[in-house]
């Protein structure tokens, strides 16, 4: 079935640089990308292929980016492929100690109106510093999966594979309602199922 | 006590009021109006400096930091 | 918010974001939503300063920061010409090369006078490895006896500059002198990875922000940044010139990267760029690198010296070489005051400049002329992986790089001639 290509999802993963996007590439497609920490490290795109159930799905490692408009050479070949390829689904790997400037590009992605999945990343770092984050809660608000991960240790990659085909279109308005309006309370909308919430 | 950024001398502290022209690139990295900045150094010859702001670490060119107003912490809170 | 629009498309930024319809946030609304949404799900730490932030700061600070830079500079200097020059090539290699390797070939191959022998074996007189110049023997020498191990420890060394979070900070040292080339201290990534090969560094010059930069860096690149296999080879076989070469390359890098800032129209922005904290290279990842370097290295590398020598043994057989030494002997003699046999590792050097260095080693020189030519392999032309990957980049950079090359070339060369004749030792 995966193999007459209709099953074929393509996926970018966005997000700001140097929070792992690599790491978490090679240890989902086996592939080598170049993992190094400093930003800026992936210059070009790396296409490497996931076989998860019976979905196949070709995952494209892209430069990282602080917002959808360019700074750089690097940068603009992230745009680019976003601006290439609207019926992929989108990973947005954010990095958990810097929640804040990787939600700000999620924020753009989603704009787009491209199906999205979240990946919090480095959740060991965050966890040395004593940084929690809510990833149900954040799962809720923004009504797509968000997954924590580590990659150097592969925690939550697993479940980041199964729930890719999870992934959704966010709508920003109603984001901005939850945001105001209701209270977390009523969590029936926003669950899928699995993984996300880690159980709790 | 009112500072721009590149006067702040290395572990002083200050919260950014203002930034004068282009601040895209320089919300993005993290530095935003009420941010909390602490200066880790600064090279000497009007070089880079770097700064400190929560979990973010940003090294700029002396003549950005120059466009950051900041409200200085006083020290020994 | 005026924000830069390169072209329409679904990324523009509406400015109401409170339209009923709009849906584009405005910035200010994004970081708003931004602000409350990580409000209700984030709970910051208490921040107290870990071994590896003390340790960021003591290497970003000035007073303590360049005495750092110099010292792991230093080690990693020794590191490199102990472990690569003395025990693995001399210690090791060299026994197998010249005491096994080359005195069987010679006693086996059929007939030394003949045309197969020479380029295969080479000279049949020659006692050690470097020397014969046959495809079998100096190829194999060259590339896994001398530049195999010297890479391997470059790469090692590279790979935890690159994996602790090392080289924003070294960015930051470095500012203010590439801020007066026309570069900010970020240039500092392309110029490192350059060190272990060109190819991945020509890309590496994406991370600069405006054409201007990219261009100076790539030229610069091109002429004065040596990549590991040659430094490797230098390491083995000049290594006492070494250290002169490596002057010569950075006085032009300072230079002409100077007068390309001046001359060439664009903007050069500041340095602005995020500083990791540093961590512990991860063993897989430095593991992984190694090996997907070493292999690259195993697959191209060899090939292209093998090839290289066959090139040029058919172009000797052939005559074409001599006859380019005669053509080009004012140039070379009168000009940059090098023998006129350095046309042959000039034709290797596009190849590959590990070969043309190794070849150089071979031609009789005073201590001036070696340093000369070695500086005129190093920066007229970069290999033809080097090449490709420029191309890639750009034609017309590419063509622009190549005219301002030969220029640099011819009188970088004069200047290095004109200073040799005033010490006296041209
Ligand atoms: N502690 C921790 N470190 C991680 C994790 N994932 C990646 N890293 C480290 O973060 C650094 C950056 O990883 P990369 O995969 O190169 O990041 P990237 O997002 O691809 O970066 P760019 O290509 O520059 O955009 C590396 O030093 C990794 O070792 C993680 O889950 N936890
Ligand atoms: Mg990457």
């Amino acid at each position: 079935m995966a193999a007459n290509g209709e099953d074929v999802t393509t996926v970018l993963m966005i997000g700001n640089p140097n929070v792992g996007k690599s790491a978490l590439f090679n240890r989902m497609t086996g592939a080598n990308a170049v993992v190094s920490n400093y930003p800026g490290t992936t210059v070009d795109f790396t296409k490497g292929t996931l076989i998860e159930g019976n979905r196949t799905y070709v995952i494209i490692d892209v430069p990282g980016t602080y917002s959808l408009e360019p700074r750089d050479a690097a940068e603009e070949v992230a745009v680019r492929m976003l601006r290439h390829r609207p019926d992929a689904t989108v990973m947005i790997v954010l990095d958990a100690t810097r929640i804040e400037r990787g939600l700000y590009l999620a924020l753009e992605v989603m704009e787009l109106g491209m199906p999205c999945i979240l990946a919090v990343n480095m959740i060991d770092a965050a966890h040395e510093k004593q940084i929690t984050v809510d990833t149900a809660e954040l799962q809720r608000l923004l009504g797509v999966p968000v997954i924590p991960t580590t990659a150097i240790s592969g925690e939550g990659v697993r479940s980041l594979a199964e729930m890719l085909r999870k992934a959704r279109v966010a709508d920003v308005m109603d984001i901005s309602g939850r945001l105001k309006g209701d209270p977390p309370a009523a969590g029936g909308r926003a669950c899928f199922g699995c993984g996300g919430c880690g159980g709790r | 006590m009112k500072k721009r950024l590149s006067d702040l001398a290395p572990d002083e502290t200050g919260i950014i009021e203002a930034i004068d022209g282009p601040v895209h690139d320089l919300m993005c990295l993290g530095l935003r109006v009420g941010k909390t900045v602490k200066m880790v150094t600064k090279q000497p010859v009007k070089g880079p400096v770097v700064v400190l702001s929560g979990e973010v670490e940003i090294a700029m060119g002396i003549g950005t930091a120059q466009r950051v107003m900041v409200i200085v912490t006083p020290q020994e809170a | 918010m005026t924000l830069r629009q390169p072209e329409a498309g679904p990324v523009s930024a509406a400015a109401d974001a409170g339209g009923a319809n709009a849906m584009f946030l405005s910035s200010d609304a994004r970081w708003e939503m931004v602000d409350a949404l990580a409000a209700r799900t984030v709970s910051p730490g208490s921040y107290e300063p870990s071994l590896a932030d003390v340790v960021g700061e003591l290497t970003v600070r000035p007073l303590t920061g360049i005495p750092v830079a110099l010292a792991a500079l230093y080690a990693f200097w020794s590191i490199f010409t102990s472990f690569a020059g003395t025990l693995m090539t001399d210690g090791f290699m060299v026994k197998i090369f010249d005491g096994y390797w080359l005195p069987w070939l010679q006693s086996v191959w059929p007939d030394p006078a003949s045309w197969h022998y020479f380029i295969f074996v080479g000279n049949p007189l020659a006692d050690n490895s470097l020397e014969a110049f046959g495809v079998l023997t100096s190829g194999f020498f060259v590339s896994i006896g001398v530049v195999l191990p010297a890479v391997l420890i470059f790469y090692l060394t590279m790979t935890i500059l690159e994996d602790s979070g090392y080289l924003p900070r070294l960015a930051v040292l470095m500012d203010t002198f590439l801020h007066k080339i026309g570069l900010h201290g970020y240039a500092i990534v392309p110029a490192i990875l350059g060190l272990g090969c060109n190819v991945p560094a020509v890309t590496a010059t994406r991370i600069l922000e405006t054409k201007k930069q990219r261009f100076i860096m790539m030229t610069l690149l091109a002429l004065f940044i040596p990549c590991g296999a040659q430094l490797g080879i230098m390491m083995a076989v000049i290594p006492e010139s070494v250290g002169i070469v490596f002057l010569c390359l950075l006085i032009g890098f300072g230079l002409f990267g100077f007068i390309l800032s001046r001359l060439i129209p664009g903007e050069n922005p500041e340095i602005l760029v995020d500083v990791p904290a540093y961590h512990w290279p991860v063993k897989e990842y430095v593991a992984q690198k190694l090996w997907n370097r070493t292999k690259a290295f195993l697959r191209e590398a060899i090939p292209f010296v093998l090839f290289g020598i066959l090139l040029v043994n058919l172009l000797y057989l052939g005559g074409v070489i001599p006859a380019l030494a005669d053509l080009l002997e004012p140039v070379f003699v009168v000009w940059f005051g090098v023998p006129k046999e350095t046309a042959g590792p000039l034709i290797a050097a596009f190849l590959r400049k590990d070969l043309a260095i190794a070849q150089l080693s071979n031609i009789p020189m005073t201590p001036y002329q070696l340093v000369a030519s070695v500086v005129l392999v190093t920066i007229y032309f970069p290999c033809v992986a080097t090449f490709v990957v420029m191309l890639r980049e750009g034609w017309r950079e590419l063509l622009a790089s190549i005219a301002v090359l030969l220029t640099v070339v011819f009188i970088y060369g004069g200047m290095i001639h004109g200073i040799g004749i005033l010490l006296g030792v041209a």
